[in-house]
């Protein structure tokens, strides 16, 4: 049987993350959901990761330190922005994310780029 | 005692500080602006060009394929743009609210690929390469007769703006002139109606004869301390030849320019221990202006285009914010003492 796409969601609002993990697990992905950075650092060294979706006011660390931090090390997982705050497009530091979607009330946006992430490289739920 | 001084172009009024003049070592900075850089991957770095948009320009000596290492100057597309590409719209609105579709073009040039230079750095044919790259792009854009306005930038350091220290410059085009630009062509066609001749020459030929503001002078360029500076060791860099539009430079003033960029960037770095700062070209707009009682004009008479180099030293605050009255605790007289003079570099 063919392994289900793996997606970190790094996001420290509880109820976005259980949102984030019934929405995209009924797509089909397997979900894993940290709070803050440290967490997701700990789950990428642990665990194989297709994708990462991110926030970027992060407790006890800026998510863009950490996205650029991440690229370092695992330079070829995708890796979404999904904030509330349009601002930080003038932040080129963004640019080591592939993606960047705003909060909004449908997640149809993060799915749809999320499954264009995933065709790019070869691993579709 | 402080002093009022008038912008001679656009009006605008500035309070200079007086005998409680601030001097250069009050702005020095320890560490200088590396300490800010936060360590991490750098996706305008060789070898991370995948995680740009395609190229839309750059200089490869070596002729690698588009969008691989191998570049000296790489010029691409925002990638998160806050314009959009395209025609716009007509103005819609409700009354007094006006508004329009946010279209424009916004470019980054990628100045070099060395992540740990910055532009004073850069050997003066490096330097002249990034100042051409600037015209060819301008001279592209501005093809595209819907885009009014093209600004070029640099924002260097974080307290400027910068949020990555690769040394890199951007480009935005606007379908509007923007207010600040037009304060000066309004400023600066009154003059021309007044004495028959380009403000910005009588400024320059005023200046130079004084002698007094002047941070710099060559064949092509004359940089000042601006009389009614807004902001300490702000600087002015203007062409001495008349010419309306960035776009008109000849090569060997490109030259010029980069020897003069280096020169008073390098003097900035060194007297004030590696300040950021901001640097943005004015020039003619993209279309013919319409002035107050209807008379359209191309300002290629009167307007005379130029650099303005703002280090950040002082935080704009409410006073600033509510009157548009800038406070200058730098005098630019004691600006361009500093500034004219090779500092050593900063231990």
């Amino acid at each position: 049987m063919k392994a289900k796409p793996r997606i970190l969601i790094v996001e420290d609002e509880r109820t976005l993350c259980l949102l984030y993990r019934e929405e995209l697990e009924k797509e089909g992905y397997e979900v894993t959901t940290v709070l803050d950075a440290a967490s997701a650092l700990e789950a990428l060294e642990k665990s194989d990761f297709d994708l990462i979706v991110s926030d970027i006011r992060l407790p006890g660390a800026n998510g863009l330190d950490f996205i650029r931090s991440v690229m370092e090390r695992w330079k070829t997982v995708p890796v979404i922005i999904n904030t509330a705050y349009e601002s930080y497009k003038q932040d080129f530091a963004t640019w080591a994310a592939d993606e960047y979607v705003v909060k909004s009330g449908s997640l149809e946006e993060l799915k749809k780029k999320i499954r264009a992430l995933l065709e790019k490289r070869h691993v579709a739920a | 005692m402080s002093q009022l001084r008038k912008d001679p172009i656009c009006g605008r009024w500035v309070i200079i500080a007086g005998e409680r003049s601030k001097r250069p070592d009050d702005f020095r900075q320890p560490g200088g602006e590396r300490a800010a850089e936060t360590p991490g991957f750098c996706p305008f770095c060789p070898g991370n060009e995948t995680k740009t948009p395609p190229e839309v320009f750059a200089l490869r000596p070596g002729s690698s394929p588009a969008d691989s290492p191998g570049w000296q100057v790489r010029v691409v597309p925002n990638k998160f743009p806050a314009l959009s590409r395209g025609a716009p719209a007509p103005r819609t609105g409700e009354g007094l609210f006006v508004r329009m579709d946010g279209v424009g073009v916004h470019e980054v040039v990628i100045e070099t690929p060395d992540h740990g230079r910055e532009m004073s750095d850069l050997s003066l044919d490096q330097l002249k390469d990034v100042l051409r790259i600037y015209r060819e792009r301008i001279r592209s854009i501005e093809r595209e007769k819907q885009y009014r306005y093209i600004q070029v930038f640099k924002n260097k350091g974080r307290e400027a703006g910068a949020s990555l220290s690769h040394p890199h410059t951007q480009i935005v085009a606007t379908p509007i002139v923007p207010k600040r630009v037009k304060e000066e062509i309004y400023g600066a066609e009154r003059l021309l109606a007044k004495h028959g001749e380009c403000a910005f020459c009588l400024v320059l030929r005023h200046e130079t004869q004084r002698g007094e503001r002047v941070i710099l002078r060559n064949e092509h360029f004359c940089v000042l301390a601006p009389y009614a500076s807004r902001f300490p060791f702000e600087m002015r860099v203007n062409p001495v030849r008349h010419s309306a539009r960035y776009t008109d430079i000849a090569e060997d003033e490109l030259g010029s320019l980069a020897e003069t960029m280096k020169t008073v960037l390098t003097r900035l770095k060194n007297s004030l221990s590696d300040p950021p700062y901001n640097f943005l070209i004015h020039q003619a707009p993209n279309a013919r202006m319409t002035l107050n009682g209807g008379r359209v004009v191309s300002v290629d008479r009167s307007y005379h285009w130029h650099i303005e180099i703002i280090p950040v030293l002082t935080k704009v605050a409410g006073f600033e914010l509510g009157t548009g009255f800038y406070i200058n605790p730098v005098s630019p007289e004691i600006a361009a003492q500093t500034l004219s003079f090779e500092a050593p570099p900063a231990s």
